[in-house]
């Protein structure tokens, strides 16, 4: 079943159709605050949920559902990276490297500490482009900014990723 | 955190009960409010008591208006099939409203051109709202109907 189909049977207020979504879509959410704060967080996940329950009536392009369910999730991840900003104990990000990780092949957990480690507007663009497979037009919606915003992040990111995993201990 | 937890996390907002049940409080609120109001303003010659009454009741009713409102707009959304039931919820507490005022008006045996006005204003609405919700619904309808024959002619 399409996610526009899936959006409207929500709409029209189909209680399987709640279920389905949340199935269908919690492990992209799980994955995109675990990404962006670099741990799972149940509060931000429970709050994305929330937001898009209370947003889907108003949604009046169902067939745009992916973009403006990262829109969603975005503002409740951000609003948590700014407080965490706020808090003066942050915790540090990225731990040192495990001695017997390296074989030239990047293992995701290590690429998500080199990613948790990049600056959060760096962190998002690559993630969404690469991670989830977005193309600029829509990143560039979903963080709402211009496509050659979204360009230059993108490069900015993919330099800053290959510094953090040569300082890791990886060669390109 | 698995889905079905997120799902048992989401009970309260995605009840049909629950939204519904916003809505009727806040409608019974209104009605209740907007009648004791018109007795209010058209009784001639009420005991100071009976208005300090009269106006803790209007106040109790907007309240329960408060906060339906605040729940159908920030916590529990109305969907297309809630809106409908909203809707003829709300079509119904007009015509609570309209046989109380024509009670009323009756009970004085004179018409009220300003209360006349009024009713109606409400009645169209009411109707607005329900041709509104109804549309809405039956759009989304007919584009479910399309996007299941396309799934099915795939």
């Amino acid at each position: 079943m399409t996610d526009e189909l899936l959006v409207i049977r929500c709409q029209l207020g189909e209680r399987e159709a709640f279920a389905e979504l949340v199935r269908d879509w919690h492990p992209v959410v799980e994955r995109y605050v675990g990404r962006m704060l670099g741990r799972s967080d149940d509060d931000v996940v429970q709050e994305i949920w929330l937001a898009v329950f209370r947003g889907l009536p108003g949604l009046r392009q169902p067939d745009r559902f992916a973009p403006w369910f990262y829109v969603v999730a975005r503002r409740a991840v951000m609003n948590q990276l700014r407080e965490q900003y706020r808090r003066p104990e942050s915790e540090p990000v990225g731990d040192p490297l495990e001695a017997d990780e390296a074989d030239g092949v990047v293992d995701r957990e290590t690429l998500a500490r080199a990613l948790a480690a990049l600056p959060a507007r760096e962190r998002e663009v690559l993630m969404l482009f690469y991670l989830e497979d977005l193309p600029v037009g829509v990143c560039a919606q979903i963080c709402d900014v211009p496509v050659g915003t979204v360009k230059s992040r993108l490069n900015r990111a993919r330099k800053l990723l290959h510094l953090e995993l040569v300082r890791k201990g990886y060669q390109a | 955190m698995t889905p079905n937890e997120i799902l048992a996390r989401l009970e309260a907002p995605l009840s049909l009960r629950r939204r519904v049940g916003y809505v009727a409080v806040g409608l019974a609120g209104l009605t209740g409010s907007a009648l004791i109001s018109l007795l209010w303003a058209t009784e001639p010659a009420l005991p100071p008591r009976t208005k300090v009454a009269f106006a803790v009741l209007v106040a109790i009713g907007l309240s329960w208006v408060a906060v339906a409102g605040w729940a159908v707009t920030r916590r529990t959304p109305l969907f297309a099939r809630d809106r409908v039931i909203a809707a003829w919820l709300g079509t119904g507490a007009w015509l609570v409203f309209a046989v109380g005022s024509l009670i009323l008006a009756a009970s004085r045996h004179r018409s009220e051109l300003p209360l006349t006005g009024v009713v109606v204003a409400l009645g169209l609405m009411a109707a607005v709202n329900l041709w509104s919700a109804r549309r809405r619904r039956r759009a989304l309808l007919r584009r479910r109907e399309n996007l299941n024959r396309l799934g099915g002619n795939e």
